[in-house]
């Protein structure tokens, strides 16, 4: 006789739920459990397959699973289920807010995660530096000394670092990288304790060992898999959206390159002769940077698209189905205020860093100075939005798809399915 | 004996493929040489005006009987009908040229010896006068909720009187308890409230109805048509009359004591959803423990259905009630969290916007599971209650708090077993008696077993076979077969609303109007002496040999609506108007006593003797099919339709009933010289299809009597086959047949021909 085992509390969290309902979830009471999406899906797994179970678990707020969920990271919201959702019960849209919850949750201090997660903190967050950068401009020179002196050069090329002492900038934004590093790094460890408990509720650690992978090799399948895009490849419904997504995420990288050879070349004491700055136009880090900054452009603006146009692409999966135009209606995505934060940050950032290049190019004072404030502004918030913003997926889908590497968690139609 | 008398004309139709494919000139032979025909005539399309006025003519000139070879008698039944004479029909056409290979010698044979038995009947029948009852245009609608009320303005508005008897101090029933109910009307999403007064209202203003209130019914005697009725109205006894009775008893909740594994009895916040309905209707829901309002509830359905430990069958309403409740909980208090527990959700038709009415509402939470258990701490603690649930998919077995716990208990029927009762009442006669051996034992036993349903008759009927209507499945009354629905085993008598079958409020008004229609057509059909549903104006009447009756009862006991009394001796007495003419008394009976006019012993025998058998050197093996004609005939019929073929060496003779069938038919056939027998009859055991409910099994019990009379002429047992049609089998009666055939074929001719 088998033992009798003890049944597991289940203790519904109606705050959790209501908050999924309130961050982009509202639909998610639709569900009826019918597992269409868990089939439709590309990405879904091939045990205990997603996002079907997370539907459920969000309809009972069962926060503790949600939260510590590989599989909410695996998905890439290209809503292949959405698409095909018989109730409109949108489990993209869910998985979404679900991962909100996540990021906020496992970045801490929470309180500040929730309060800059509000909209009325943006305002506060793009004054704040202006504020500081302009009090620490204004009391280490005149004022008037420091638009004069722009307004009546007439070099083609100003060194800005002349402008705001170069030692705060770097200062500046080091601090909040390195606090960032901090948030970050204790995110991640906390999130990968709770990945390896609820993997191990979940019956994870039974996978096969074949199937599993060191974790060096799990983080290069990982590495491999974001570079290609192979996740992003698989969806249907929204394929071009890999494109959008590979736009921004190799013009970050470029950026990112770029101001860390800025950053430390000055630092190194055998390229310090060598290093010309500001860069020429035609200077190849110049030039990437152009490339990186209209590669992030483009693939901002192919994303402000996909959120605004109203419509279910034509010719697609709808034509002839069951479900034609009657449930899926509005845009693709349904823009949250999590989401369009974090991609109008981004976009704005891109868009005042040209700016800056064009005003400056064109020499209009004392525009380009402002402009150049506000894209001081906007970097700011981006970095100290990481660990609590949209921004921090690439951190937690990058973890948790290393753990699942790690632990064997195959794709449906991998090799285990047909076993 | 009746042939001297008879005057019989045969019309032969040649459309429809039946020309071309016989030789319609022997076939004119045959009826001209071998019976004394008046007329015998064939036309291309007898079904057309010139063909209808040969026969109009023939029947004016003094013809009594007439054949009609031509198609199935399922088609221009009204064609060919005439009021003055009997209508044989002989079916040339599916049976026979749309079945068996055309200008053949043995379909020219089949349609011969068709026609052979068909003017055998016609010589043999008789028409006799129909029973017509003087009939009382009055409905007696028993039970004054939903159902009844509903049956009772039914009744009035199509002009019957209507006498209402409810046990009750007031009409309403349930709906006395219900303050709000699940949506009826668009967009099917809002708690919709009862006006309960103004259908009471209604009723009341009624001069055709006739309401007693706290009465009770002390005994139904009589027939349909003629229902005598005396009511117990506040001590004093009123006598009434009623031409047919709808009994709308309605439901009474499954005995929940029985469900303390989910903590009903054991925690006073395990409550059942009728007593949730009433805590709800207060205004404010309170734990009955503590008086608390309750934050968590969950409800637990299918508590006690669906379960083969209690009641088997869904309620169909419970999972709407429980919707109804959970939004109206939330709307009462809206800190108030649901769930509910379900194996399916049930919300048939529009009720699915109910449903996810319900799903949307951020509060109510639902999961597919079973509850195994609900844990109750100690009384005056405060631990509350834990759920459960196994098979879920948030895990194979989780548990789950609340504050109070809604047992959605199903639907019992309002109904009494009058066979048990019945059965009940003979088994202390036996004792009282003071016999002896296995008869007193097994009365013993029964008291044992079910003395607890004495005294529960509620329509104290005066019928041999019980006090009350006999239940079929589960306790409901109903035939509960798919093709007759409001019909019991009691003729003129007719169950509606939840009695029944489970049903929701607008399901029970839909039945009531059936019932009260159906109670219409019995009182109508009854007055001119016709019979009801499936013998729809079936006119003929059994008639009993009374002088030859040994009083062995078997017809009494054996007839499927009861409609045989006995007198002391156990002489039946008959009530035309119970009888349904399945004339399976006439296949019980060991006397052969009972006969119909156009189906009686010497009839069918007639038709059997009047085949032609070729002697054994012709090895032409010739097959006996009795065929029920309620499904195994239209089965034929319809492999005739889709052309199939079979063996052209069967006779296939309609029956009423294979329960109709008596065993003498057997012996002639076999001493006629017939090679086999396939008898063809609808599905027996629980889920039935014997329109008669009982014939194909009484014909499976009769069967060993037919297998020691096949022992007797030291006959193969294989030569007698039943098997069990069903309309939609068609396709499968040819292969039937004819591997039937091939067996017959392998043991050989029968010895007894010629």
């Amino acid at each position: 006789m088998t033992a009798i085992p003890t049944p597991a509390a289940v203790q519904p969290d109606r705050g959790f739920r209501n908050r999924l309902i309130a961050s982009g979830g509202e639909d998610l009471k639709k569900c009826f459990q019918c597992a269409t999406c868990s089939v439709v899906c590309e990405l879904s797994t091939a045990r205990q397959p997603f996002p079907r179970k997370e539907m459920l678990w969000a309809q009972w707020g069962l926060k503790d699973r949600l939260l510590a969920d590989v599989d909410i990271w695996l998905c890439h919201h290209c809503n292949d289920c959405t698409s095909r959702c018989p109730r409109g019960a949108r489990p993209g849209d869910v998985m979404a807010a679900v991962r909100r919850e996540a990021i906020l949750h496992y970045s801490a201090p929470q309180w500040l995660g929730n309060c800059v997660s509000q909209p009325h903190c943006l305002p506060f967050l793009l004054l704040l530096p202006c504020v500081l950068l302009g009090l620490v401009a204004w009391g280490s020179r005149p004022l008037e000394k420091l638009f004069a002196a722009s307004t009546s050069s007439n070099r083609i090329i100003i060194s800005y670092w002349s402008q705001l002492p170069q030692w705060l900038l770097i200062a500046f934004f080091a601090t909040l990288v390195l606090l960032d590093a901090v948030v970050i790094i204790l995110g991640v460890s906390r999130f990968w304790r709770d990945l390896n408990a609820r993997g191990q509720a979940m019956g994870f650690a039974d996978n096969r060992e074949h199937e599993k992978q060191s974790i060096a090799a799990s983080i290069r399948t990982t590495l491999r898999n974001i570079l290609l895009h192979e996740d992003f490849d698989r969806c249907t419904f929204n394929h071009p959206r890999m494109n959008s997504h590979r736009f921004v995420l190799f013009g970050f990288v470029g950026l990112l390159v770029v101001d860390l050879w800025v950053l430390t070349v000055r630092f190194n004491p055998l390229l310090k002769d060598a290093f010309v700055y500001p860069f020429n136009f035609w200077s190849p880090w110049k030039i990437l940077a152009n490339l990186a900054g209209g590669a992030m452009l483009l693939g901002c603006s192919l994303m402000v698209r996909d959120r605004t146009v109203h419509s279910t692409p034509a010719g697609t999966l709808y034509e002839g189905t069951l479900f034609k135009g009657t449930l899926f209606k509005g845009t693709l995505f349904k823009g949250t205020w999590f989401d369009w934060m974090f991609l109008g940050l981004a976009l704005a950032t891109v868009l005042t860093g040209f700016g800056c290049e064009i005003l400056h190019y064109a020499r209009v004072d004392p525009l380009r100075y402002m402009v150049y404030v506000v894209h001081l502004a906007t970097v700011f918030a981006l970095i100290v939005l990481l660990p609590y913003s949209k921004f921090a997926h690439m951190i937690y889908r990058a973890t948790a798809m290393v753990y699942a590497a790690h632990t064997g968690r195959q794709r449906q139609g991998g090799p285990s399915e047909f076993e | 004996m009746a042939d001297e008398k008879k005057n019989v004309a045969v019309f032969l139709c040649r459309g429809c493929d039946i020309g071309a494919a016989l030789d319609i000139e022997a076939l004119e032979k045959v009826a001209r040489e071998e019976r004394s025909v008046s007329v015998c005539r064939s036309h291309p399309f007898l079904c057309g005006d010139e063909g209808v006025a040969q026969i109009k003519e023939s029947v004016q000139s003094g013809v009594t009987s007439l054949v009609v070879a031509a198609c199935s008698g399922r088609f221009h039944s009204q064609t060919f009908a005439s009021d003055s004479c009997f209508v044989e029909r002989v079916n040339l056409r599916e049976l026979v040229v749309w079945s068996h290979e055309p200008g053949n010698e043995d379909t020219q044979m089949l349609a011969e010896d068709n026609l052979r038995m068909g003017m055998a009947r016609a010589l043999k029948a008789e028409m006799r006068e129909p029973a017509k009852l003087a009939a009382e245009p009055t409905i007696l609608v028993v039970g004054g909720g939903p159902s009844g009320m509903a049956a009772a303005r039914d009744a009035s508005r199509a002009g019957f009187r209507v006498v209402l008897v409810e046990k009750e101090a007031d009409l309403g029933g349930w709906l006395r308890t219900f303050k709000r109910q699940f949506p009826k009307s668009a967009p099917y999403r809002d708690l919709e409230s009862i006006d309960l007064d103004r259908q009471i209202r209604e009723l009341e203003n009624d001069p055709n109805i006739q309401i007693y209130r706290s009465a009770a019914i002390n005994s139904i005697s009589g027939q349909p048509g003629q229902f005598e009725i005396e009511l117990e109205v506040n001590g004093s006894a009123i006598q009434t009359k009623a031409g047919a009775i709808v009994q709308a008893t309605g439901w009474k909740p499954y005995d929940a004591s029985r469900l303390g594994h989910l903590g009903y009895g054991r925690s006073p916040d395990v409550i059942t959803n009728v007593e949730m309905e009433r805590l709800s209707a207060t205004g404010k829901i309170h734990r009955p423990s503590d008086g608390r309002p309750p934050k968590r509830i969950a409800f637990i359905q299918c508590a006690g259905s669906r379960d083969q430990a209690h009641l088997p069958y869904c309620s169909a309403v419970c999972c709407r009630a429980s919707l109804k409740q959970a939004l109206w909980a939330r709307e009462l208090d809206p800190e108030v969290e649901t769930y509910i527990f379900y194996k399916d959700i049930r919300t048939p038709a529009q009720s699915e916007d109910f449903y996810r009415r319900a799903q949307e509402d951020p509060g109510i939470s639902m999961l597919k599971g079973d509850v195994v258990s609900v844990a109750a701490a100690d009384a005056g603690s405060r631990e509350p209650l834990r759920v459960n649930v196994e098979n879920t998919l948030l895990g194979p077995s989780i548990a789950v708090e609340a504050d109070l716990v809604v047992l959605a208990t199903g639907m019992v029927p309002v109904a009494a077993d009058g066979e048990v009762i019945r059965n009940l009442r003979d088994a202390k006669a036996i004792i009282n008696k003071g016999e002896q051996g296995p008869q007193l034992d097994a009365a013993r036993q029964l008291i044992a077993d079910r003395g607890h349903l004495e005294g529960t008759d509620l329509l104290h009927l005066t019928y041999r076979q019980g006090p009350d209507l006999p239940v079929l499945n589960n306790g409901f009354p109903d035939s509960h077969f798919i093709c007759f629905p409001y019909e019991t085993r009691r003729t003129g008598i007719y169950a509606a609303g939840c009695m029944r079958a489970p049903n929701d409020i607008e399901g029970c008004i839909a039945d009531a109007q059936g019932a009260v229609l159906k109670a219409i057509q019995c009182i109508e059909l009854t007055a001119r002496g016709a019979t009801l549903h499936p013998r729809w104006e079936d006119r003929t009447v059994p008639d009993f040999q009374m002088q030859r009756c040994t009083q062995c009862k078997r017809c009494t006991e054996e007839c499927p609506f009861g409609s045989l009394d006995e007198d002391q001796k156990g002489t039946p007495l008959p009530n035309p108007g119970r009888c349904r003419r399945c004339g399976i008394c006439l296949g019980a009976c060991p006397e052969r006593i009972i006969s119909f006019g156009d189906y009686s012993i010497d009839v069918i025998s007639s038709m059997i003797k009047a085949v032609k058998v070729p002697d054994e050197f012709e090895e032409k093996p010739r097959l006996l099919v009795l065929a029920c004609e309620n499904d195994a005939l239209p089965a034929l019929e319809a492999a005739g339709v889709a052309r199939l073929r079979y063996s052209p060496f069967v006779r296939v003779i309609p029956v009423r009933c294979l329960g109709a069938v008596n065993v003498i038919w057997i012996a002639d056939a076999l001493a006629r010289g017939f090679d086999g027998i396939l008898l063809l009859g609808c599905k027996s055991g629980d889920d039935y299809q014997c329109h008669f409910i009982r014939g194909s099994e009484l014909m499976g019990t009769r069967s060993e009597n037919i297998r020691q009379k096949l022992v007797q002429l030291a006959l193969e047992e294989e030569r007698v086959r039943i098997e069990q049609i069903a309309l939609s089998d068609y396709q499968r009666l040819p292969a039937l047949i004819d591997e039937f055939a091939a067996q017959i074929e392998e043991i050989g001719l029968n010895p007894f021909k010629g």
